[in-house]
């Protein structure tokens, strides 16, 4: 017995061990991001000119299950803050300021998430915060905003639930969940020959993603479509073949996955395997990152991904100039193009900049209420919010995978190239 | 049709999450260590696979050896470093540690590999079989055929072998195996080792099917757990028996029910075998549970 006990005590040093050892490769310290940005801008202005710092702070996860979303909406935050500081510094009144993003890892976690904006707001004694990656952590941090009176601009949760509890102090610039997937239908409903009848929707069983299909099938059947099968799916499903069977036996003309990225390829291996075959695929989340065609090869091809931003777009504002000209200046300093992740992440800031700029203070019940009343262009859109704070007002973009490549088919006048419809058969690719 | 093609559908993949749940298994029942690690050998198997395939251009299905010799190294590694102190201790020491791996092991693999979803495209994929309107798969049916043979040898070596019989021994009386000469903490390292490689196998046949991520792991842990409970603690029919009755039920569950409750219609039969027939649908052939009863 002696001897067991021992043993067990071991084990426990061992685990703890380990944790901490997870802990310290997972987490990195709260970095002000000026020591641990990438050194992109060598010539940055000189700082003895800002008349002092101004702190912005965020918990995102970059470790954990959504450390990829997390890292595009971190680089989107970096991104603002680096191209601030070397233009000029943020200006309030006739001072100018450094912006300085103080950041933690929540570990892909909303609860943890939470629990980091407290801590930024008691103890690092920050007054404004922007948003973590995904509805399930902007719902929690939303309350914490909330609770301190601070406010928040967000890029990165789209579920109206957050908007729908009378909160004050949340803002999101982002287009809601409702709208992911109208424009997939849209171009449907332009294309005549064949005509799409029948819808099928499969989706993720999360809050966002069910908002998606539900504004989907919403729109779908306002529209004359019929919808012949919607069925949410568990998370970490690693098999849908039984459920693309029984599509089968429905044959819809038009496929829908609202989930998030993993399920969205998983149903196109699948659809592919199983030989189900219909004339359009389009999925919310997915075909707009690249690893979407790397995973699936040419059956990318003819994909339509509900996009909340793509280079083609013609928005243009000061700041960085047009959509194309903002894609270009972060490719040269992050050595990736900018999917819509980072461009939301990046309008965020920039919304909040635009509101301090135009409240002329940093006290954090006017920047609040001039966010409140903010109705400008950027090169993200439109930015303007309704009385929830959210961005009802910028249309959603759709994107489609042609022979490869990714491009901007909808709206009409963004689209570079006419879409592919019908999707041809699985046995004529 | 569509019948018959959810019966293979539920064979594809029952006969791969037999294989996801074999190591676990052996683990659990010669060692008495619930291993929630399992699922990250799974990962580190489906990434060398991965590596292998984007780097040398090696097919997945070639490189299950590699998997395999990898994973052994590292189960056995572990096992002498770290798992040894817990083997047979209670069960809360045993997950405490292991959950502490599955962390470190994730995030050692976000670290190195970033949370980017890998996949490997073998020219192959989305190719397969087909009789009228029914699918078949090239790289599931592969990936069924190669679980199967794995499980079918690894059935041999413990049933046929001096060695497989060593491992047996040790579980059913440590006292008496230590008596007849048998090297009891190699055993467990061989037997951690095993279950690891076997892990591996199954990753790198998971490589064809599903996408790669660090965090893949989890979900096959817990298939693996499951599967284990329904089918019967430490053997390998009972693995294998388990594997295919969680395909059948999550496959039809899905046709007769509907997608959004497979996972509630497994864990319900999980429930419903436990309180029937706790010891599993073919009970325990070899465990160490009887003689830890006494001992903790």
């Amino acid at each position: 017995m002696k001897r067991l006990n021992w043993m067990i005590v071991i084990g426990m040093i061992a685990v703890m061990v380990a944790l901490a050892a997870a802990c310290k490769s997972s987490k990195p310290q709260p970095a002000s991001t000026g020591t641990a940005a990438p050194a992109t801008s060598a010539a940055t202005s000189p700082a003895a000119s800002f008349a002092g710092t101004v702190t912005i702070g965020a918990s995102i996860g970059l470790t954990g299950s959504l450390a990829k979303e997390g890292k595009l909406t971190l680089d989107g935050y970096k991104f603002w803050e680096q191209w601030v500081n070397s233009h000029g510094g943020l200006k309030v009144g006739d001072k100018r300021y450094k912006v300085d993003i103080k950041y933690y890892d929540d570990q892909s976690d909303a609860n943890q998430s939470a629990r980091l904006m407290e801590k930024l707001i008691t103890q690092d004694n920050v007054k404004l915060l922007l948003g973590p990656y995904g509805t399930p952590a902007t719902l929690q941090d939303a309350v914490i905003a909330e609770r301190y009176k601070i406010p928040m601009v967000e890029g990165n949760g789209a579920a109206e639930a957050i908007f729908n509890k009378g909160y004050k102090y949340t803002f999101g610039v982002l287009s809601p969940a409702k709208k992911y997937l109208q424009g997939v239908l849209e171009i449907a409903q332009t294309e005549k020959s064949p005509a799409a009848k029948t819808v099928a929707i499969i989706s993720d069983n999360d809050a966002f993603s069910i908002e998606v299909a539900d504004g989907a099938k919403a729109f779908a059947e306002a529209n004359g479509l019929q919808v012949v099968s919607y069925e949410k799916i568990p998370q970490n499903t690693t098999d849908v073949s039984a459920l693309i069977t029984q599509l089968k036996g429905k044959n819809p003309d038009i496929l829908l996955g609202s989930g998030h990225f993993n399920t969205s390829v998983l149903l196109m291996k699948t659809v592919k395997d199983l030989n189900l075959n219909a004339k359009i695929y389009g999925f919310s989340v997915g075909p707009s990152i690249p690893d979407f065609q790397k995973s699936l090869g040419s059956a990318a091809d003819d994909v339509f991904g509900g996009t909340q931003w793509t280079a083609d777009l013609k928005f243009q504002d000061s700041l960085f100039g047009t959509a194309k000209q903002y894609a270009a200046e972060f490719q040269k300093a992050f050595g990736y193009e900018p999917d819509y992740h980072v461009a939301e992440s990046t309008a965020a800031c920039e919304a909040l900049q635009l509101a301090i700029e135009k409240a002329g203070s940093l006290d954090t019940t006017k920047i609040r209420d001039t966010l409140a009343g903010l109705d400008a262009m950027t090169f993200y859109g439109q930015i303007k919010f309704d009385s929830r704070g959210l961005n009802i007002y910028k249309p959603m973009a759709v994107e489609q995978w042609q022979k490869g490549e990714k491009v901007t088919v909808w709206p009409e006048s963004a689209a570079t190239t006419k879409a592919v419809y019908p999707t041809p058969p699985w046995s004529q690719r | 049709m569509t019948t018959v093609q959810q019966i293979i559908n539920a064979l594809l993949l029952g006969g791969l999450l037999a294989l996801v749940a074999l190591g676990f298994s052996l683990v659990w029942g010669i060692m008495n260590v619930i291993n929630l690690a399992h699922g990250t050998f799974i990962m580190l198997g489906a990434y060398t696979a991965y590596w292998m395939f984007s780097l040398w251009g090696v097919d997945p299905f070639l490189s299950i050896p590699v998997a395999m010799l990898l994973l052994f190294v590292l189960g056995a590694i572990l096992q002498v470093s770290v798992i040894n102190f817990i083997v047979r201790a209670p069960v809360l020491a045993t997950l405490l540690v292991t959950f502490g791996l599955e962390i470190l092991i994730t995030n050692i693999a976000l670290k190195l590999w970033t949370a980017d979803v890998r996949s490997v495209q073998t020219h192959y994929a989305g190719r397969g079989i087909a009789l009228g309107s029914l699918s078949i798969p090239y790289n599931k049916l592969g990936a069924l055929v190669l679980a199967l043979i794995i499980t079918a040898l690894l059935w041999l070596f413990l049933e046929r072998t001096k060695l497989g019989r060593a491992i047996r021994a040790t579980a059913y009386d440590q006292v008496g195996a230590r008596a007849v000469g048998i090297n009891i903490g190699r055993m467990y390292a061989l037997t951690f080792g095993i279950g690891a490689a076997l892990a591996g196998a199954a990753g790198a046949l998971i490589s064809t099917t599903s996408a790669i991520t660090p965090m893949m792991g989890s979900s096959y842990t817990i298939r693996a757990f499951a599967i284990c409970v329904l089918g019967g603690l430490g053997s390998v029919t009972g693995a294998l028996v388990g594997g295919l009755l969680f395909g059948f039920i999550e496959v039809f569950g899905v046709v007769w029910i509907g997608p959004g409750y497979s996972d509630a219609i497994v864990f319900l039969v999980l429930v419903l075998v436990l309180i029937m027939r706790p010891q599993g649908i073919l009970g325990r052939a070899f465990s160490a549970g009887v003689q830890e009863a006494g001992g903790a």
